[in-house]
């Protein structure tokens, strides 16, 4: 399985995630029609930084999921690749899911009234945040492979971290 | 194993849901009073106003998990035989019982209450028999202004009546939110053209021949009305556990692990008395999410499990009236010494921050949801707050204020 993973080391902040994300969930998904669409399309990753760390804020999609067992219309979902997905159409806007949420990620759309997350750009290869982030700060990973490259440097460098 | 699950509701569904996913050849069988198949409760005033809206599960858990269901209703328990006796005087033997039979609405003492035109809001089919009334009628009072009052007024207006909605107390939403959140919604309902009358109650249903003319309050005031809507609280379903031997207070009372005093005999939902994370005190609750909690964990525990259930927040609620969203969560309105509370009210917004020592304890948000949850599980996990007090007073809490720069590791072969 493959996950989105965050560097923070490699974030400069440049919120060319929160764009791209944007972008994607956009009508016409292009930046130019993207910015003048109105209301604007809504990102689904936040960047958020203190003194001592920054990076961008995402959607886990997480295994025990606080939104998913909270959702009261039956309109979140995990879909065959573990990703919680919504069904636009049965969301009520009662905002369970953004009280739940320990990550802070879901947000409202009070044009169209429903709940706003990440769906993992479940039908590109490559999620949108991932492909615009210049520094490899979002990086799209196979767990697996992960595990054996961390395991990897630590045998070569003694660190498990990336320099 | 056979499982029995006495309880149709989110607390059998999410303990099946949960029994299936550790034992696979487990029996179980729920035994559902209401016919329907599993719906999403907190949908159905939905129901009142949209025709034809489907608030089933997706996937009927029944058959997704192979429950067998018994459409009766349980009439005891008999705890030393470990059998669940039927109205129809059956007998099911069981290895684990969960009771989630839920709660059943308050029908206060009024006259003329009984009869045709008054109904509660608890049931899919209580919905769709609202739904079915209202046709060709013009007049609705909701008795009762807590969230599902209010939910009930909503769907009702929109379905073109004239609603008021009769409080008892001074404000509608007590023990929902504070004041002066309940200030806000009643204004919101006042712009939506829904009537709020509070201090007040109905002292009779006035009718001619059968049908509800009108309804005379303890001021005396006459309101017209063709349809009464009950909304006046609900209780926990404890009859079945009449002479039982398993202990019950207000609710079934329930160690850590959801087990009753009784061996083998849990209970999880609306129909459970425990203690309330933040207060500490033994309570009640009628949500969908706690109930979904405590069937999963009992589910689990009575597969071989052993989770402690820390308790449930009594209010924590999200709503959205009219366009307003509005969260409540934990202690909210401290009518005590020792805490600290920090409003933010504004033309747009209300927010107020409710700590204790060094522990957020409460909030209310309403216009602005930004990043409730963070709080919410401030809140629910105890977490210290510490140096980020200032930053969860501004609003500018998010997830990166938890995350600290990972301690460079070296390792030398």
């Amino acid at each position: 399985m493959k996950q989105i993973f965050v560097k923070p080391e490699k974030c400069m902040g440049c919120r060319s995630c929160e764009i791209g994300c944007a972008v994607q969930h956009s009508k016409d998904k292009n930046l130019f029609s993207a910015v003048m669409q109105s209301p604007p399309p809504m990102k689904r990753l936040f960047l958020e930084a203190t003194e001592e760390i920054m990076m961008p804020v995402l959607c886990r999609h997480c295994e025990d999921a606080p939104c998913l067992n909270a959702c009261i219309s039956g309109c979140l979902y995990r879909d065959e690749n573990g990703l919680v997905r919504r069904r636009k159409e049965r969301c009520i806007g009662c905002w369970t899911c953004v009280m739940v949420c320990p990550f802070g990620v879901i947000t409202r759309d009070g044009e169209k009234h429903i709940a706003v997350k990440c769906d993992g750009c479940h039908k590109l290869d490559m999620p949108a945040c991932v492909s615009s982030c210049p520094t490899g700060a979002l990086v799209l990973v196979d767990i697996d492979e992960f595990q054996q490259e961390k395991r990897h440097r630590l045998v070569l460098t003694g660190t498990e971290r990336e320099e | 194993m056979r499982h029995i699950i006495i309880g149709g509701g989110i607390a059998g569904i999410s303990a099946s849901r949960a029994i299936r996913g550790r034992d696979k050849d487990a029996e179980i069988t729920m035994i559902s009073g209401e016919k329907a198949k599993a719906y999403y409760r907190p949908m159905i005033p939905y129901l009142i106003e949209k025709e034809g809206m489907d608030i089933n599960f997706l996937e009927d858990p029944v058959e997704k998990y192979g429950i067998g269901v018994v459409y009766e209703k349980a009439a005891g328990v008999d705890a030393k035989s470990k059998e669940v006796i039927l109205s129809s005087g059956e007998r099911l033997n069981f290895d684990k019982l969960l009771i989630a039979t839920g709660s059943s609405p308050v029908i206060p003492d009024i006259r003329g209450l009984g009869g045709k035109g008054v109904f509660t809001l608890r049931t899919m089919e209580d919905a769709l028999g609202i739904r079915e009334y209202c046709r060709g009628r013009e007049d609705a009072v909701v008795l009762g202004g807590g969230l599902v009052g209010i939910k009930a007024a909503i769907s009702l207006k929109h379905s073109g009546l004239n609603v008021t909605i009769i409080e008892k107390l001074e404000e509608i939403l007590d023990q929902r939110l504070d004041k002066r959140g309940s200030r806000i919604i009643s204004k919101v309902l006042l712009n939506g053209d829904i009537g709020v009358l509070t201090g007040d109650t109905i002292e009779e249903v006035i009718r001619k021949r059968d049908m509800v003319e009108a309804v005379r309050l303890s001021s005396g005031k006459v309101i017209k009305a063709d349809i009464v809507i009950v909304a006046a609280g609900v209780r926990p379903d404890v009859d079945v556990l009449k002479n039982s031997g398993i202990k019950t207070g207000n609710g079934v009372l329930i160690n850590e692990y959801l087990q009753t005093c009784m061996p083998d005999i849990y209970a999880a939902g609306d129909v459970v008395e425990y203690r309330d994370l933040i207060t500490g005190m033994l309570s009640i609750n009628a949500l969908w999410t706690n109930a979904e909690e405590m069937g999963r964990l009992a589910g689990k525990n009575m597969t071989g499990e052993n989770i402690r259930y820390s308790g449930f927040l009594s209010v924590m609620n999200a709503t959205d009236i009219s366009g307003i969203p509005v969260i409540a969560v934990g202690i909210i309105d401290p009518d005590t010494e020792g805490y600290e509370v920090i409003t933010d009210d504004r033309i747009d917004s209300y927010r107020k921050l409710v700590f204790r020592d060094d522990f957020l304890v409460g909030i209310i948000f309403i216009g602005d949801l930004t990043n409730a949850g963070i709080y919410t599980n401030l809140i629910k996990n105890k977490i210290p707050v510490g140096r980020l007090k200032e930053e969860a007073i501004k609003g500018n809490l998010g997830y990166i204020n938890f995350i600290r720069k990972a301690p460079f590791q070296t390792i030398t072969v």
